[in-house]
Parts: C-alpha cells; sequence; structure tokens
C-alpha cells in the first residue's frame, strides 16, 4: 500500500465487498459458535426472523417513513439556518465575532438535556421532535459551513479584487461558489447525526418511529429487534448518503 | 404543424401523466391495498375492559422437578450482585448489607457467609442489559421486576432460564396517578390525555383502575413516554390531564401544578404491584446455596427493618445519593416490606387472591391483549420457589401470616369514591338471595377487587328500577347489597371493610321506560372509599 496511492473503481468495490465480509463473517463465528450468549450478539438469523413481526404488527415501514420524515426537517431546518448565518460569519469576520462567544459553546451542549426543555418549549406532538433534531444538527452544521467559507483560498479573492469585482460580486460570484462544495459535504455529513439523535427524539409520545420502536425493544430484552432495526437505520443511512453525494456531484460539478 | 417538445414539457407531461395514474390508482382503493403490504399499520390493541381482570383459576402447580431440594453447584468466590433502583422497597437487603457495598460487616456475611453487591441502576433497560451480561461479565445476577412486568419481559428473556426468587416489596402508594382538578373520579379520565410510560408498572396500574372504574383502555388518549419521570414531568409542565408515575416524582409533580391532585395510588390498590427479585438460570444453577442464603438473610433484614424504622430509614438516605432522611422516610412509607411467611404465602400455588400466580396471570392476558407479547406461559415456569422453602430453617419462630390491614370501623357516609365498579348481579324478583350464578359473577368481578384494594373500604350499593313502591325498593335494594356483603365476609374479608347501601330506584343509569334501561338500572356499585 502506498500513501494516497490511487484505487481504481474494480479495486474499490472489491475492499468494500470484502470490509463486509469480514465484518459479517465475523458476527456469523461469534454468534452461531455460541462465542458470544445470544441475548447478547443475536445470531444473522434471529435478527432476520425479528423482521416478519416487526413489518407486519409494529409497523415497521411506517415507523422508518416517520423518522425520516423527522430527521429530514430537522435536517432541512438546520441547514436553511446554517447556510445563511454561516455565510454572513465567514464572509464577514465582525459578524463571526458577534456570535461567536453564544455559538460556540453550544457544540458542547449535552443535546440530552435538551429533551425536558424542548417538551416545555414546544409540546409533545411533532414540532417537539423535529424542533430536537434541528437543535443537534444546527450545532455541528454552522461551524463546518462558516469553516467552508473561510477556507476559500484568498488568491480567488484578490484576482476577483484586482479585476474591479464589487462587494456583492465578490461574495455572488467567488465566496458562495467557492465554498458551495464545502458546504454540500458538511450536509451529507451532518444528515448522519440526525439519526444518532433519533432514539433521544422519539422517547415521548412518538406512536410511529424507529427510535421509540428501538426504546419498547429494549424494554422487553428483545436484543433480536433491537438489531434488526438498527440495520435498517444503517440502510436509511447509507441509501440517503449516497443520495446527497450524487446531488452534490451533479450540482457543484466545478469542485473536481 | 408539428412541432417539437422542450424538455421541460416533457417532464411536466411525465408528472402530469403520472398525478393522474397515482389519482387512479389512489380513487379506487389499489393504493390502500398497497399500503397495507408494504407499510401494514401496527396490529390493532385489543380493548381491556373490568372483565379481564379477575380470578385466572390456580390450577396450574409447579411440576415436582422444581421441588426437588437444592444441591449441587459450587460457593460463589465473589460478592452476588443486584441490580436495583432508587426506592424504598429494598430497605430489608440494605439493612443486611449494611448498605450497598460488599462488606464483611452486614448480617449477611455474619449470618449467611455471603457478599452482596447492591447496583443503582435507575434506566430499566440498561438494567436489563447488565442482567443479560450476567455478574461473571460485569453485570449482575438477580434483577429488580414486578410481577406485571415481568409477565411482559419473561418472553424475552426466557434464553436466559430467569426465575422469581422472593417478594421484597408491595408498592404502597409508590405508583399513583395525578390529575387536574376537573378530574375527581376514574370515570373523570374518559377522552383526557394519561401520560405513562409504555408498557411499565405504571402502565398496568393504569389499565388496572381505568377498567375497574368502568373505562376501557380506548378510552383515554395515552401518551407513552419512555420512563416515568418523563410523565411526571409532562403533568408539572401542563402538556397534559393525567399522568402515571412513582413517587416521589409523581406526587411532587401533583404538588406543583396547581390544582392538581392524586386521584389513585397503590396505597388504595395496595395489592397490585409487587416488586420481585429475578434471578439469572445459570446462577441459580451453579450456586444454590448461596441463592437460598441471599433469600434468608434479605428475610432476616426485613425483619429488622420493619422492627426500626428510624435507623432503617437513616441508613437509606446515607446510601442512596440524593436522599435526604425524610424522603427516606416517605419512601418507607410508600411500601410494604413482607416476611418471610407473607412471602411463602405470596407464591403458594394455592393462593387465590392478589398473589404471585393471579397476578402473572392476569397481567399475562393483559399485556398480550394489547398486543405487547405473544406467547403466554405458566406462572411456575417463570419462577422457583426452592430457595424460599430452603431458608425455613432460618425463620422457625416466625409468626403465620395475618390478614394485614385492620378496619376498626366503617367508612365515614359521605367519603368521595375513587371509582365505581358496577356490576350486574341478578337476583330473583323480590328475593335478596344469591344464587349459584350470581355468587359466581361476585367471584369473578369483586373478590379480586376486594382483595386488590386490600387496604380501602368498600361501599356496597344496591340499585333498582322504578317497579314497585319506592320502599319497598329501597328496602330491597339494601337487603340484596347486605346477602352481597355477607358473601364477601364469607370469603375472608373484614366485615367493616364494607359499607352497606340500598339506593332504591334513586339513582339510575339509564331511562326506566324500556327493558333495556331497566336492565341497566338493576345493578350492584362497588365504590372503592380510601381510607
Amino acid at each position: 500500500m502506498e500513501i494516497r496511492e490511487a484505487v481504481s473503481k474494480h479495486r474499490a468495490r472489491g475492499l468494500i465487498l470484502a470490509g463486509v465480509a469480514v465484518f459479517f463473517g465475523l458476527w456469523c463465528v461469534l454468534s452461531y459458535a455460541s462465542l458470544v450468549p445470544d441475548v447478547i450478539l443475536p445470531s444473522p438469523t434471529e435478527v432476520l426472523q425479528a423482521f416478519p413481526r416487526l413489518h407486519f404488527e409494529e409497523a415497521l415501514v411506517r415507523s422508518a417513513g416517520w423518522s425520516l420524515y423527522r430527521v429530514t426537517m430537522g435536517f432541512v431546518l438546520a441547514a436553511v439556518v446554517a447556510i445563511p448565518l454561516g455565510l454572513l460569519m465567514g464572509t464577514f469576520p465582525p459578524v463571526k465575532l458577534f456570535c461567536a462567544p453564544v455559538l460556540d459553546p453550544l457544540r458542547f451542549l449535552p443535546i440530552s438535556a435538551l429533551v425536558p426543555l424542548t417538551i416545555v418549549w414546544f409540546g409533545i406532538e411533532e414540532k417537539q421532535k423535529i424542533v430536537f433534531l434541528f437543535m443537534g444538527t444546527v450545532v455541528y452544521l454552522l461551524p463546518l459551513v462558516v469553516e467552508a467559507v473561510e477556507n476559500v483560498d484568498d488568491v480567488f479573492l484578490q484576482t476577483a479584487t484586482t479585476l474591479g469585482a464589487t462587494r456583492s460580486q465578490i461574495v455572488g460570484q467567488v465566496l458562495i461558489p467557492g465554498s458551495l462544495p464545502a458546504i454540500g459535504e458538511a450536509l451529507r455529513v451532518m444528515n448522519g447525526i440526525g439519526w444518532t439523535y433519533v432514539i433521544l427524539a422519539e422517547v415521548i409520545n412518538a406512536p410511529y418511529g424507529l427510535g421509540a420502536l428501538i426504546n419498547v425493544a429494549g424494554k422487553r430484552s428483545h436484543v433480536d429487534q433491537i438489531f434488526a432495526l438498527v440495520l435498517v437505520i444503517l440502510l436509511i443511512g447509507v441509501v440517503t448518503d449516497q443520495i446527497i453525494r450524487f446531488v452534490n456531484q451533479r450540482l457543484f460539478f466545478w469542485k473536481s | 404543424m408539428a412541432r417539437q417538445l422542450t424538455p421541460f414539457g416533457r417532464l411536466l407531461l411525465v408528472v402530469c401523466g403520472l398525478g393522474l395514474i397515482g389519482y387512479g390508482l389512489y380513487k379506487y382503493g389499489v393504493l390502500d391495498r398497497l399500503a397495507r403490504v408494504v407499510a401494514p399499520d401496527r396490529k390493532q390493541e385489543g380493548t381491556v375492559s373490568k372483565d379481564d381482570f379477575g380470578p385466572v383459576g390456580t390450577g396450574s402447580t409447579a411440576p415436582a422437578a422444581s421441588k426437588a431440594a437444592i444441591g449441587g453447584g459450587s460457593r460463589l468466590a465473589r460478592p452476588i450482585k443486584v441490580a436495583i433502583v432508587t426506592w424504598g422497597g429494598y430497605a430489608g437487603g440494605i439493612v443486611a448489607n449494611n448498605g450497598f457495598a460488599p462488606t464483611k460487616d452486614s448480617l449477611f456475611f455474619k449470618d449467611q457467609g455471603i457478599q452482596v453487591e447492591l447496583l443503582v441502576i435507575d434506566d430499566f433497560a440498561k438494567s436489563r442489559d447488565a442482567f443479560r451480561a450476567g455478574g461473571d461479565k460485569g453485570g449482575v445476577d438477580i434483577m429488580w421486576s414486578t410481577v406485571d412486568a415481568y409477565a411482559l419481559e419473561y418472553g424475552g428473556l426466557r434464553k436466559l432460564n430467569p426465575k422469581a426468587i422472593i417478594q421484597y416489596d408491595w408498592s404502597r402508594g409508590g405508583d399513583a396517578i395525578a390529575v387536574t382538578s376537573s378530574i375527581k373520579a376514574v370515570a373523570d379520565l374518559k377522552g383526557k390525555s394519561l401520560a405513562c410510560a409504555e408498557a411499565t408498572p405504571s402502565h398496568y396500574f393504569a389499565l388496572y383502575v381505568l377498567t375497574q372504574g368502568g373505562l376501557t383502555n380506548r378510552d383515554v388518549d395515552w401518551k407513552f413516554t419512555d420512563s416515568a419521570v418523563e410523565a411526571a414531568n409532562l403533568f408539572k409542565a401542563g402538556k397534559v390531564e393525567a399522568a402515571v408515575s412513582w413517587s416521589p416524582d409523581v406526587y411532587i409533580a401533583a404538588r406543583e401544578r396547581a390544582g392538581a391532585h392524586i386521584l389513585a395510588s397503590t396505597k388504595e390498590a395496595s395489592n397490585l404491584i409487587a416488586d420481585i427479585f429475578v434471578a439469572r438460570g445459570d446462577f441459580l444453577e451453579e450456586h444454590p446455596e448461596d441463592a437460598r442464603r441471599f433469600v434468608a438473610g434479605w428475610l432476616k433484614g426485613v425483619d429488622l427493618a420493619n422492627a426500626n424504622p428510624d435507623k432503617t430509614a437513616a441508613l437509606l438516605a446515607k446510601s442512596f445519593s440524593g436522599i435526604g432522611l425524610e424522603d427516606a422516610k416517605g419512601m418507607l412509607q410508600d411500601v410494604k416490606l413482607p416476611t418471610y411467611a407473607e412471602n411463602r404465602a405470596f407464591f403458594d400455588p394455592q393462593a387465590s387472591l392478589a398473589s404471585y400466580q393471579t397476578i402473572f396471570k392476569s397481567a399475562q392476558g393483559i399485556w398480550r391483549r394489547i398486543g405487547k407479547i405473544k406467547d403466554v406461559f405458566e406462572p411456575y415456569q417463570a419462577l422457583d420457589t426452592r430457595f424460599l422453602e430452603g431458608a425455613a430453617e432460618f425463620f422457625a419462630d416466625a409468626a403465620p401470616a395475618k390478614p394485614e390491614f385492620e378496619f376498626k370501623a366503617p367508612p365515614k357516609p359521605a367519603a368521595a369514591a375513587i371509582l365505581t365498579k358496577t356490576v350486574s348481579v341478578y337476583f330473583p324478583t323480590g328475593s335478596a338471595t344469591l344464587d349459584e350464578n350470581a355468587k359466581a359473577v361476585l367471584d369473578t368481578q369483586v373478590v379480586d377487587l376486594a382483595a386488590t384494594f386490600g387496604s380501602a373500604y368498600l361501599r356496597v350499593a344496591g340499585n333498582t328500577d322504578n317497579v314497585g313502591s319506592r320502599d319497598a325498593n329501597v328496602r330491597l335494594s339494601r337487603a340484596r347489597a347486605d346477602a352481597v356483603t355477607q358473601f364477601l365476609v364469607s370469603k375472608g374479608f373484614d366485615r367493616n371493610k364494607f359499607e352497606v347501601v340500598g339506593h332504591g330506584p334513586d339513582k339510575p343509569l339509564a331511562t326506566n321506560d324500556s327493558d333495556e334501561g331497566r336492565a341497566k338500572n338493576r345493578r350492584t356499585d362497588f365504590e372503592v372509599i380510601p381510607r
């Protein structure tokens, strides 16, 4: 292996498959050979067998739909707030200095402490869940957007200034296009954050939701169902990640 | 003239086409059918009503195998690890262990030669994770449960072959329903929002109280939370009209919300929520002698705790973090610590009232009906009484279990009832004699109610329709209520627990103008009155 060597598409595919196979093989060996008791690590067969019950009796697909809706809404809200604010902060240092003392520490916020607060402020219906996911996402997204704007090379700014560009032209034609690919990448990474909070978001009054299903399965000691539900979340995560990746490539073609 | 479509035009056409097809599919129900296959809704909950609680038969006795004496196995070389929560019911064990940490300065070590470590794991699911891991792998050997919750989770834990081994307390006020000022009795909860942690003792308590008060599980708007504390917080924040939670959170919430009060608690429903310890099957098999000594030591601790409440409260306050002396005293008042004899009576397979067997079976039926579990098990499968029986030598001079509640005087006539269970007890015209049918109805509908609300008074109120003279009807309804009461007393209840009232035709539930209405009005009401 060379440092930062280029990997061909063919080989890349092989490596990915091999990684999955090794992981899956390890799971099979540990569970089927009973090296780990099945109440701790259920076997792949048990996890598969958990699906029919989840599907036909626990409304798995509807729950996935609701969770996807909540995570996506929280994510879109976070993007709507973080992108303009981040562009402002990245472009004008005084704005950043003004906002930083309040916004920077928010990243250290233990997000679980927000559950009771969001309930008091926003009730126990969908609004509370979405706002909670929005808060969890926006505190990480904002610094990334600011960084993306700041990382636009000074050379482009100087060139534009030299060519006589106005202030709005520099922002609109240099800073924004220059930072958009990085912002797109930030959005892709942050899309996953919402899913890590979905269990917390659905602790209260969520008739449907993957997080709520995991909570209940945990209470009834159905480890197989927990694994099955985690697999569903992983699957949704991978698929949405690929979609955003594809959209980013199409939208921000000038990056490469 | 032929014109080339622009890409946008083509897109527009495709979208319109898809929209039309989609509308057609929707209109003719194809989408609905498709949704039922691709995304079926949750299985419909069954309805739980008053008929679902009650005696479930005590026919099944443990097979001979579990009667075998304790033997084999080895002695444990480390402390027994026990998962508990912040709750007064552990007083017996905390006294026996002189705190939470394993120590040689404890009754457990000095009397029984074992060491015990009590681990506070307040999160329900995490305590189950610890139980699955097991005491040898950083988890626990024994965990807390309640009989109703155990009936729910037993299926999921079955691979560990868990066994209930001891009852350490009855919740006596520990679980309660806080309500807003407009809700005076259980029937007022109809249509109200009720917060509660799903599939927990709170949930079971709520179902019991609702159904006995004439409602079903479908009559309230459930707002499920992950933990009891969250349910109390929702109520405190004014987001729901009622909440089921436990002590002290539920009492704090009822105090802090303006106009709120406690509607009912396990102070009245005294024999409903039974806390038990459940041990891993492998632990019991490998170290049966340690398990026997654990049970014996714990119950010796119960005797000490019951004899010295002040010292016990001080030890509780010292042990639990964030609990002061006053809190600890309150926590002890919210529980009843059953003695050795009471434990034996509770697990007796022949016991018919408010015992391990009856609660397990009732609870299992309820959970199954609302779709929380699928498979059912016999109560004895989840139980092992050998350790309790084997500890008899340490309690040779213990007094047998006595009736716990004394009713020195009948209830005050004007006392308000928290719930009224309406039962149709059939009498022949003009007669106040109970026939076999009527006795069977009382057996299934009322005996369990009277036993579960062990500490509360029961007002037995006879009602008639308006056929005949009022005076004769009042007399007759009173005589009938009296017959019902005599029957209940013959089942072993204190006569002073009951107040007999005859309303005659004065309190009709329905119109007396139709046969149906008159039939509804001929009834006996059982009003639960807190002491």
